[in-house]
């Protein structure tokens, strides 16, 4: 609740011009949009990049935030939106699937067989089914956030995490009768 | 899938995301990105001041012929006080910059 007021403090004085109140709101929610585009688009270095457009645009549209909204649901929706965008691009995405798994193996050269069954799993997901796992089953988002911030229905986001969990497990070799 | 190992199944998906997050963080990237919004900023600045004096010496040249006759004629009528004021204002300067370094204000 007091991190909740602090944000809306934070984007209050970022609508007034504040740079220092943006800065520290960069400082909040890095790791949390850097993790989401990480995971939604395999690519670490694209990633980064879009990141940083995600917080130059969320800069430019700062006035348009709400007051009480969720300002981590607010960036992460921005740099979804990026990342789709990136994704349109045919040649970019052509490159970046087949280079999900090479990318990986230099930054998780030491993990685990499950890690890379997991990031393999990862990559064959469906872009927006990638996204809700991302965000639910990675980063502590409510189903209800998640709605929010990739803009589609609850119960399509209820849908692609019930079927990403499953498959993610199935690649870790975990039975899911659950789902 | 019990609810217990449900909960399993999804800690240790959480634990095996968890492997590779970001700092909480990262000077460089806060940096980057501040720096950037700067250039935006100070590009926004840019047009807007540019913009302006464009629109002021457009205005300026469209009114040039009224305003001028307006302009020598004031200036004749002006041009002794402004004189005696200009040199009021560098002697200020002078003076006062001497003597605020007299007293070891000047920095």
């Amino acid at each position: 609740m007091i991190l909740t007021s602090l944000d809306e403090s934070l984007v209050a004085a970022a609508q007034g011009g504040s740079a220092e109140a943006f800065s520290r709101l960069v400082e909040r929610h890095q790791q949390a949009v850097r993790t989401f585009l990480r995971r939604a688009c395999g690519n670490w270095a694209q990633a980064d990049d879009l990141a940083q457009e995600t917080f130059l645009a969320a800069w430019s549209r700062i006035g348009r935030l709400k007051t009480g909204a969720s300002v981590r649901a607010w960036l992460c929706g921005i740099g979804y939106n990026k990342h789709l965008t990136a994704v349109r691009s045919a040649s970019r995405d052509r490159v970046r699937e087949a280079s999900y798994q090479a990318d990986r193996d230099d930054v998780i050269d030491a993990c685990s067989e499950d890690k890379l069954a997991l990031e393999a799993a990862m990559a064959e997901l469906p872009a927006e089914q990638r996204a809700c796992v991302a965000l639910c089953l990675a980063a502590d988002f409510s189903h209800a956030e998640a709605s929010e911030a990739l803009g589609l229905p609850l119960g399509t986001v209820k849908s692609h995490i019930s079927r990403g969990r499953a498959r993610l497990l199935q690649a870790l070799g975990v039975s899911d009768d659950a789902s | 899938m019990t609810p217990a190992e449900k909960t399993g199944a999804d800690d240790r998906l959480k634990t095996l995301f968890a492997l590779d997050e970001p700092a909480a963080r990262d000077p460089v990237f806060s940096t980057e990105v501040m720096a950037r919004v700067m250039r935006r900023r100070f590009q926004e600045d840019l047009a807007f001041l540019s913009g302006a004096t464009v629109a002021g010496g457009a205005a300026l040249w469209a009114i040039w012929p009224v305003l001028q006759p307006v302009l020598v004629t004031l200036s004749q009528g002006f041009a002794p006080a402004l004189g005696v004021l200009a040199l009021g204002a560098c002697a200020l300067v002078v003076v006062g910059g001497r003597a605020r370094a007299a007293l070891g204000l000047a920095s």
